[in-house]
């Protein structure tokens, strides 16, 4: 029942979706009788569903530190290989320490769909192996580069309340939306060279000794 | 659904999407992911809108399994500075 209401409510609300010609015809009946709390309910489902204009999302986004760019074409050669070079960067509360190559998960981010780029502009701290650069709080002119992977729900968590001695208990399943990130560069600090493995410098030595040993 | 199913198919080309009717069985969407997951849902007595939510879950996930994850940050290169020993100098 109160699925049904729900659902023709969303169809007054915004009349851009299509309806099912059999559905429609029940949510007719429903609508008729009760139609004082469809009113109280149009509401709610209003402010749950609020359009935000584009200014209103950049905004949001701002506040919790992203922005979207474009999606991500499979053309583009947006990976690298791995730099010796970290940041530490903050997305709504968490604080992550990534490199390239990384991939963090954070709570769902709104307004990105699965393969946008963004730019994390909340950054903290960069670093490679010789320098460190550190902002109060966060360095204006770096950035770090990263492309939604996923938007997918955590592992269920069972919220359990109980009082002794006073027959009470509650059980309560919740799973949190999260959005799988990977981190695909990092800009405001010059890299370094990469250096070469040391294991890849001594097996390219030993193999030219046993070359000479041949000759 | 068969209002939104193909506004969906439309604007996901990547998906081979492919409608079934099983008589005398629950309505339900099956993913099969690129990595051989599969993942069901059902969607026994949903309104279409609910329906649409459902399929764009299982088009926006990996097909990872559904673990509890031992941390948020995965990295195959935990270290850029290096360890620090009682020996390093600055």
């Amino acid at each position: 029942m109160a699925q049904r209401r729900f659902s023709s409510n969303s169809r007054d609300d915004s009349e851009n979706e299509e309806d099912d010609g059999e559905e429609g015809e029940e949510e007719e009946e429903d609508y008729d009788s009760d139609n004082n709390e469809a009113e109280v309910d149009d509401v709610t489902v209003s402010d749950m569903k609020r359009e935000y204009s584009a200014e209103e999302k950049e905004e949001e986004a701002a506040a919790i530190g992203y922005k979207v760019i474009e999606p991500l074409l499979p053309s583009d050669r947006f990976f690298k290989n791995r730099e010796p070079v970290f940041a530490v960067v903050q997305v709504g509360s968490h604080q992550f320490k990534v490199s390239n190559g990384d991939c963090i998960y954070v709570e769902r981010l709104k307004f990105c769909e699965v393969n946008d780029k963004l730019i994390l502009n909340k950054v903290l701290m960069l670093g490679t192996s010789t320098q460190t650069i550190i902002g109060r709080p966060i360095l204006p002119d770096a950035a770090v580069h990263a492309v939604v992977e996923e938007h997918a729900l955590d592992a269920k968590v069972i919220i359990f309340k109980k009082k002794r001695r006073k027959n009470y208990r509650r059980t309560k399943g919740h799973r949190q939306e999260l959005t799988r990130l990977r981190i695909a560069d990092i800009q405001g600090i010059e890299k370094p060279e990469p250096k070469v493995d040391p294991k890849q410098k001594r097996a390219a030595v030993k193999q030219q000794e046993k070359v000479a040993v041949a000759a | 659904m068969e209002s939104n199913l193909p506004a969906f198919k439309e604007s996901n080309p990547q998906l081979e999407v492919i409608t079934e009717l099983s008589r005398g069985q629950h309505p339900c969407l099956k993913a099969f992911y690129k990595n051989k997951n599969e993942r069901v849902v059902c969607v026994k007595n949903l309104a279409s809108e609910d329906v649409l939510l459902h399929a764009t879950r299982l088009r926006n996930a990996l097909g990872r399994k559904v673990k509890k994850l031992p941390t948020r940050h995965v990295t195959r290169h935990p270290s850029v500075q290096g360890t620090w020993t009682t020996g390093v100098r600055f």
